[in-house]
């Protein structure tokens, strides 16, 4: 029996074509090729040029998030039999096409940088660790585990529109797995960080970050918890207030 | 903290607040306005101009309106912060909708205290 398989990629190459095109590809795949990166990994050898990001084909790394059949995924744990043919691959969409599938993600790390994805914990270190209790480490369940592969920011009409000004799916999730650990002392500010009309309220709820995660992880979620705490921090401090440019007490 | 709604402090939360709030009124008449309708039943033009006279009533469906057009002013304005770009256009597109809002508003009272 033969395991033939149709592909239509995006081809680009900067240095010699003007537009982006799509290439027909039909490739013989051995019986272990069960994976879409496999039968990605079988094109490469066929036409070398073919450029896509790829590393530890366990979707673990994050590496190889495309454009698969109109929705975005990793293909390394993609199974081929569950796709239509001819399978459709992209890159994925919003960010700055470097070459074929492999696109420039500076604005997306850039939006993730702005959360401080970092711990911010001024106590003195103490001797071995800071401790959680297993009720505040379950709290970062859901979150901790995202792999930053940029499906769900790149699927997000709000980081299409605005990708300088909204911090998308994954960076908001971190912002809230941060906001959420017991150890951080910066929720506040972090907060405060999200304040202006773009960088959290861009988002309209449209789940599109839900639909797409490789990891089954919920960013819409992390984003309503925000906001619930933003609320929440409005009740509870009194800000300093003027009208007219008048102090109000 | 409705205060702190109305200044500037808190400029994203405020205007994604204002829509959820504005529904919930919107919701509240909504539902009110049904049941009252299952109760009273009004038929023929009587009946109907009954029911809407109490100013009670006038002054709910003109809340009920402002809610409206506040909960249309915003989703508009979160529109065009989303899809256009250059800030004199955006500003013209929304003075348009502002103008035509306020219309309504003035079409709208004029309707409700000449029944």
């Amino acid at each position: 029996m033969t395991n033939l398989v149709k592909f239509q990629i995006y081809r680009f190459n900067p240095d010699v074509d003007k537009k982006p095109y799509m290439q027909d590809y039909s490739i013989e795949l051995a019986e272990e090729d069960n994976m879409l990166l496999d039968g990605l990994m079988r094109l490469k050898e066929q036409d070398d040029s073919l450029t896509m990001r790829k590393s530890c084909r366990e979707g673990v790394c994050g590496s190889d998030s495309m454009n698969i059949n109109g929705k975005n995924g990793l293909a390394c744990i993609t199974k081929i039999a569950d796709l239509e043919q001819p399978i459709v691959l992209r890159p994925m969409p919003g960010l700055p096409v470097i070459r074929d599938l492999v696109v420039d993600m500076t604005q997306f790390f850039d939006a993730y940088n702005s959360v401080k994805p970092y711990l911010v914990n001024n106590d003195p270190l103490p001797e071995t660790e800071r401790l959680q209790s297993p009720e505040d480490r379950a709290k970062l369940d859901g979150m901790y585990e995202c792999i930053l592969c940029g499906a769900c920011t790149t699927s997000c009409p709000s980081f299409w529109w605005n990708p300088d000004k909204f911090v998308g799916p994954a960076g908001l999730m971190q912002a809230n797995r941060f906001i959420m650990d017991s150890r951080d002392q910066a929720t506040e500010e972090r907060l405060e960080n999200l304040e202006d009309p773009y960088r959290l309220y861009r988002c309209h709820n449209i789940m599109n970050c839900v639909e797409v995660c490789p990891k089954k992880l919920n960013p819409n979620a992390a984003i309503a918890n925000i906001k619930d705490l933003k609320i929440e921090r409005a009740k509870t401090t009194k800000k300093e207030r003027t009208i007219f440019g008048m102090k109000v007490v | 903290m409705l205060i702190q709604l109305l200044t500037n402090k808190y400029p994203g939360m405020r205007l994604w607040l204002s829509q959820r709030l504005t529904a919930l009124v919107m919701a509240f008449y909504f539902i009110t306005l049904l049941v009252l309708l299952i109760i009273i039943q009004p038929s023929g033009f009587v009946g109907w101009h009954a029911f809407i006279s109490p100013i009670w009533f006038r002054l709910a469906t003109l809340v009920f309106f402002m809610c409206l057009f506040m909960h249309t002013w915003l989703g508009v304005a979160d529109v065009l912060q989303d899809y256009v770009f250059n800030k004199t256009l955006r500003a013209y597109m929304q003075i348009v909708v502002d103008i035509a809002l306020v219309a309504y508003l003035f079409w709208l009272t004029f309707i409700l205290w000449n029944v």
